[in-house]
């Protein structure tokens, strides 16, 4: 017998990485959520105050700095953009037909510029780096953490009537529901497969129909979960987030600050490099 | 039971998720024969493979390596066979009743029929048909599913399988969460089926008693692998490890080897209450004799 003969493995929804959070234990999984949060703000701002090569590479030298203290995987942060690969094409080619300039070449009726190429490449640029910046964020962060740092960045907004505690709390239970109503959709397919539902023939309005089988009870599955977690939520005298007090509470601590002042630096550098034309 | 198999794995593996850190072997070199007719439990522990085996007796699953046949064919050869098999091998997953979708029942059980394109005389008749064996009354056909209570629901779903007339019918779990009288009406109702279209009746279960019941064999997994396969009688006097693989044997066999212990000896492995009943009267009927 031979078990080691694999014919590739079952591509069931459950292997999909919802979770973005890759657990580890550098200084940048153990900064505060809240300081991370605001540190991906000043960067992301001052990604956009950033014009000239210098600043850019000031930028990319920050973030790969934070990749490489994350500890997470190039290969990892890459495989993340694939699904922008459309979104910069795009950009890129849009930028490049409709900026006006010193005509590089011409070619039937499109003429490319020099203006074009750059902003082509720097529009690309900016939005691969944004979007690596935002993964440091989930990548190194639990979605209850994130939800938390939220929670408490949010508070001053409870003094508007913002339902701040509610948002949170709901942004936590949709996360904690992802995976199970994942393994729930594996299972109504798989059963409605026996019933021998067929999903991938047929044109796109006979596919459509086709989900119905699976959508109807995922909806009703869905709805009854949340019932029930409401009765036990109630149950346990949950009633919102008044005078509610957390286990493990958050504190700022040294590298917090520091953090938060070294972005704050970045910020500012970028902007009088960019002021001085440089 | 000499007859050829109807339904046979060969060799069958499979592993989750392979060559990642969470690869997982769930069924391990898996040879089983389903024959003609009969009825067969599948016994084990939480874990133990015993729901990826059977998704793969009707082509939900492929084999990570090995095969499974149907009279002598392989499921897995083309789309054809796969559509073939889903008719013949009829699977009702655990708490089946999460998967109603229409309007009404009747539309509900008519959805497998459906899907093999038969015509609307035979889906009607087999609706009512399929009805008739999942004890789901007449009068609940036009009613919408999600009205129902949950051991009705659960007849509804069981009605939509018996509805593809599968030659083999295999149920995970079919009377996990129901009342003992529930159980019990739902078990007499897979019986009838079996008894009288002759299909082979494949039960997934951690019941021994249940299995005892109603099973002619018994087939016990432990960590994806086959343990045991025999009659109920053999795999009971088993009961050290069973035990030992986390599962428990018959009440009566328990009695049967606490009254061992008092010298009291029982002809073969006693696990229903009539059998034991029948054997006390018999020493009791021997004792008075002598």
């Amino acid at each position: 017998m031979n078990c080691s003969a694999l014919r590739g493995g079952a591509a069931v929804l459950k292997d999909i990485t919802l979770g973005q959070y890759f657990p580890g234990d550098t200084v940048i999984h153990r900064l505060d959520p809240r300081t991370k949060i605001l540190v991906l703000i000043v960067y992301i701002t001052a990604l956009f105050f950033a014009e000239t090569p210098v600043t850019y590479a000031l930028m990319a030298l920050c973030l790969a700095a934070a990749i490489w203290i994350s500890r997470i995987k190039l290969s990892v942060m890459v495989r993340g953009l694939k699904p922008l690969v459309l979104v910069i094409v795009l950009t890129s080619i849009l930028n490049i037909l409709y900026t006006k300039g010193e005509p590089l070449f011409s070619f039937w009726i499109i003429t490319v510029t020099r203006e074009g190429v750059m902003n082509a490449v720097k529009i690309s640029v900016r939005i691969i780096m944004l979007v690596m910046g935002t993964f440091m964020l989930t990548y190194t962060t639990s979605p209850i953490m994130l939800t938390y740092g939220l929670e408490l960045l949010m508070g001053p907004l409870k003094k508007l009537k913002v339902p701040v505690h509610e948002l949170a709390m709901m942004m936590s239970m949709a996360l904690r529901l992802i995976p199970t109503l994942i393994e729930e959709t594996d299972k109504i397919i798989s059963a409605q497969k026996a019933r021998g539902a067929e999903f991938d023939t047929g044109n796109l309005f006979e596919k459509a129909r086709a989900m119905l089988p699976i959508l109807v009870p995922l909806f009703i599955s869905a709805f009854r979960r949340a019932d029930e977690l409401a009765t036990a939520m109630e149950a346990r005298c949950y009633h919102g987030g008044e005078n509610r007090t957390r286990l493990n509470v958050l504190k700022l601590r040294l590298r917090d600050g520091m953090a938060l002042g070294l972005s704050a630096a970045v910020l500012g550098g970028v902007i009088v490099l960019v002021n001085m034309g440089i | 039971m000499e007859s050829n198999p109807i339904l046979r794995t060969e060799n069958l593996c499979h592993v989750y998720s392979a060559g990642t850190p969470f690869e997982l072997t769930a069924v391990r070199d898996v040879n089983i024969e389903v024959h003609a007719g009969e009825v067969l439990a599948i016994i084990g522990h939480t874990g133990s493979g015993k729901s990826t085996l059977i998704q793969h007796l009707n082509a939900l699953i492929k084999p990570t390596s090995g095969r499974v046949l149907y009279e002598g064919r392989d499921i897995n050869e083309s789309k054809d066979s796969i559509r073939a098999v889903r008719g013949n091998v009829g699977l009702v997953f655990q708490y089946p009743e999460y998967q109603l979708f229409e309007e009404t029942v009747y539309k509900d059980i008519a959805f497998g029929p459906k899907n093999m394109k038969l015509g609307a005389q035979e889906i009607d008749r087999r609706v009512r048909e399929a009805a008739g064996f999942a004890g789901v009354p007449e009068e609940l056909l036009e009613r919408s599913p999600f009205e129902l209570s949950g051991g009705q629901k659960r007849r509804v779903a069981i009605a939509g399988v018996i509805a593809m007339m599968p030659r083999v019918l295999v149920l995970d779990e079919p009377m996990a969460g129901l009342d003992p009288a529930g159980r019990r009406d739902i078990m007499e109702n897979i019986m009838g089926y079996h008894r009288e279209t002759g299909a082979a009746v494949v039960i997934v279960t951690h019941s021994m008693e249940e299995a005892a019941r109603y099973a002619g064999r018994m087939i016990v997994m432990d960590r994806g692998s086959v343990a045991m396969d025999g009659a109920p009688e053999e795999v009971f006097s088993h009961g050290e490890e069973l035990r030992a693989m986390g599962l428990e044997i018959p009440e009566m066999t328990k009695l049967q080897i606490e009254l061992q212990k008092l010298g009291i000896e029982l002809r073969g492995t006693v696990y229903t209450l009539e059998r034991m009943r029948d054997e006390l009267l018999r020493l009791e009927r021997g004792r008075r004799r002598a």
